[in-house]
This record gives C-alpha cells, structure tokens and sequence, in this order.
C-alpha cells in the first residue's frame, strides 16, 4: 500500500496572510505641491527658463537639460481638456450604470489626470475648460483627491 | 562614508517625522492573502493533530518512521507504506531563547522553540515547538517533555493545536538487578 489519497478531513490549503504594507513618500517636490494643494487649495509648478518649460505637477529636475529647478509658479485652478475617456467598470471589478468621467486635464506644459464632474457626459468636449472644486480645507489630506473634482467654467 | 562623499544627498526620515505629520505619505496595504495546498502528507498531518495524534510515515524499505509524514521516502525514492499514529512525548533535540518576537518586540520572558524528536519516529527524527511550563534556566538536552494540547473543541487542523511541550518525568530505566 501506498499513501496516494488524501484524508478527506484534512484541510485543503493552508489559508494565510502576509502583512505587506508600505508608505509611500511624494519626494521633494511632491511633498511642496501637495502641502500647497491641501493648505492653500493652490496648484504649483516649476518653470524652467533654459528650456521655457513649466511642469505641472512641479518637479525639482527638468526631464530635457537636467537642470534643477526652483522658479515655482502658480498655474491657477483652471485647465484645458486635453482628452478624457469613460469609465464603466469600477476599481473592484463591478460594473457602473454611470460612467465616471475622467480627463487629462492640461496645466501649462503639464497636467492632471482628474474626474469630471457638474456636466453631462454629452456636453463634454476637448478643449472645454475646466476649474478645480476643492474640499472643505478640514478634509484635505494631502492628495490629488482633495481636489473633489473638475467642473466646467 | 567615502572619501569622496562626506554625507550622502537626501532626508532620511523618522517614524516620529510620519507620527508628527511633518511630510505626506500614501499609506497602502497590499493583498498579501495565500492558500498553500497541503498535499497528501501535511494534510493527513494537521487532520490528525484535529484527533490529538502526532502523524508519522511509515518506509518498510528504509525502516524510517519521519514526523512529520511524507509520502516518498527521501532515503530510497519510493512511495512510503504507511502513516503511523506516535506518541505525543518526546525529547528536547536542541533549543533556543528568544528574546525577540517574530515582529521584532522585545520581550522579558523568552519564548523557547525547540526541535523536539517525537517517541516513536526514528532517531533524531523530530518537529520544530515550542517548551513551556519551564523555567528556561532548567531547560537540557535530551530532556523529555510532552505535549499540552488545546481542547479538542478548538483545533482546527493546525501545529498550533499543540499549545506547547512541558518537561516530564524521567521514564523509569529498567535497570538490572544486581
């Protein structure tokens, strides 16, 4: 005799878990544009003079010349739709029976990748500008969720 | 430090620096969740431990008895004859103290793993626990101990249905009468 079949009251698998959990930090210039996105509900860039480019989300080095930036500058609350897409399946999997909305919404040389909302999915249109709605400043937490969403002007 | 590099570039940060909100930071837990199949051998193991018995496996070839139970023989290749139920005593193979638990706290009372061979297994064939009910000064090799199960209403088909082994009396040697 050998022992080829299982104790039918044994246990299947072994269930467990692994405690993995991370912190992840923005980094130099990210934690300057998120501290002035959730104290001062103002969106920042840097500008590089050398090559006349203005990042946003601000970035200490310019990804063309290298140069280390610190010329930062305030881009306003307000963007272009530069493209947007619909989104009918939610993070877990489910279905939505209303799309979620969401645009790259450009910022000087740069941009946002942000949900719209306040306008109808018919109306929405490349190059429609868009302004930031904020949260209440109790309940920003210093992410790019503390912006709600984008509305149109 | 090199030569070159008196102090590297960077903020290094604190947990205190995280405590005290001075920088921002995503928090995110990922789904570190696993099933790790048990196969024959562990199966019938940790059913076993569920009835309160230590499993074996039983090479008629090899006459080796492993704890706990395989079902190919790692002496001769060849699927093993048997599982064999053995006792839950056993002796202390060797141990340790520690003073530091699985997640790095520091802790007064050490707890104390050990591989303890299982009566009934051949030689030096043992399962890795841990001892209690003993003080650590006390603890030798080659001491015998037994197991402390947990009711059997609460196993669930684990290692941890052992609670701990605790030392016991020294078997009585049949020693010839002179």
């Amino acid at each position: 005799m050998t022992l080829l079949n299982r104790d039918p009251n044994a246990p299947e698998a072994w269930l467990g878990e692994l405690p993995v959990t991370n912190r992840y930090t923005f980094g130099l210039a990210g934690e300057k544009f998120f501290r002035t996105l959730k104290d001062e509900g103002r969106i920042l860039g840097t500008h590089c003079s050398h090559c006349d480019q203005t990042y946003v989300p601000a970035t200490v080095f310019c990804e063309r010349c290298l140069a280390k930036l610190d010329e930062w500058v305030d881009v306003g609350t307000s963007g272009e739709i530069d493209t947007f897409t619909l989104l009918y399946v939610n993070l877990d999997g489910s279905f939505r029976e209303k799309p979620e909305i969401i645009a790259f919404v450009r910022f000087a040389d740069g941009g946002l990748v942000h949900r719209l909302g306040g306008v109808e999915i018919d109306h929405v249109e490349i190059g429609m500008v868009v302004q930031a709605v904020f949260k209440p400043a109790s309940e920003r937490i210093g992410s790019i969720l503390d912006i709600d969403y984008f509305k149109p002007v | 430090m090199t030569a070159k590099i008196k102090e590297f570039p960077g903020i290094s940060l604190s947990e205190q620096d995280f405590i005290d909100g001075k920088i921002l930071y995503n928090f995110d837990k990922l789904n570190g969740q696993y099933a790790w199949d048990t196969g024959i051998g562990i199966g019938s193991y940790l059913a076993s431990l569920k009835n309160g018995v230590i499993l074996g496996s039983h090479c008629k070839t090899c006459r080796k008895v492993v704890v706990p139970p395989r079902i190919i023989c790692e002496w001769c290749y060849r699927p093993m004859d048997e599982f064999v139920p053995l006792k839950d005593t056993g002796i202390v193979n060797t141990f340790s103290l520690c003073y530091v638990t699985w997640d790095m706290k520091r802790i007064k009372e050490p707890e104390i793993p050990a591989v303890i061979n299982i009566d009934g297994a051949s030689p030096l064939h043992g399962i890795m626990h841990m001892l209690g009910e003993v003080d650590p000064k006390e603890i030798k090799v080659g001491m015998r101990v037994q197991a402390v199960w947990k009711p059997a209403d609460e196993r669930q088909g684990s290692i941890n249905d052992i609670l701990y082994f605790k030392p016991i009396e020294e078997q009585s040697h049949d020693t010839p009468e002179s």
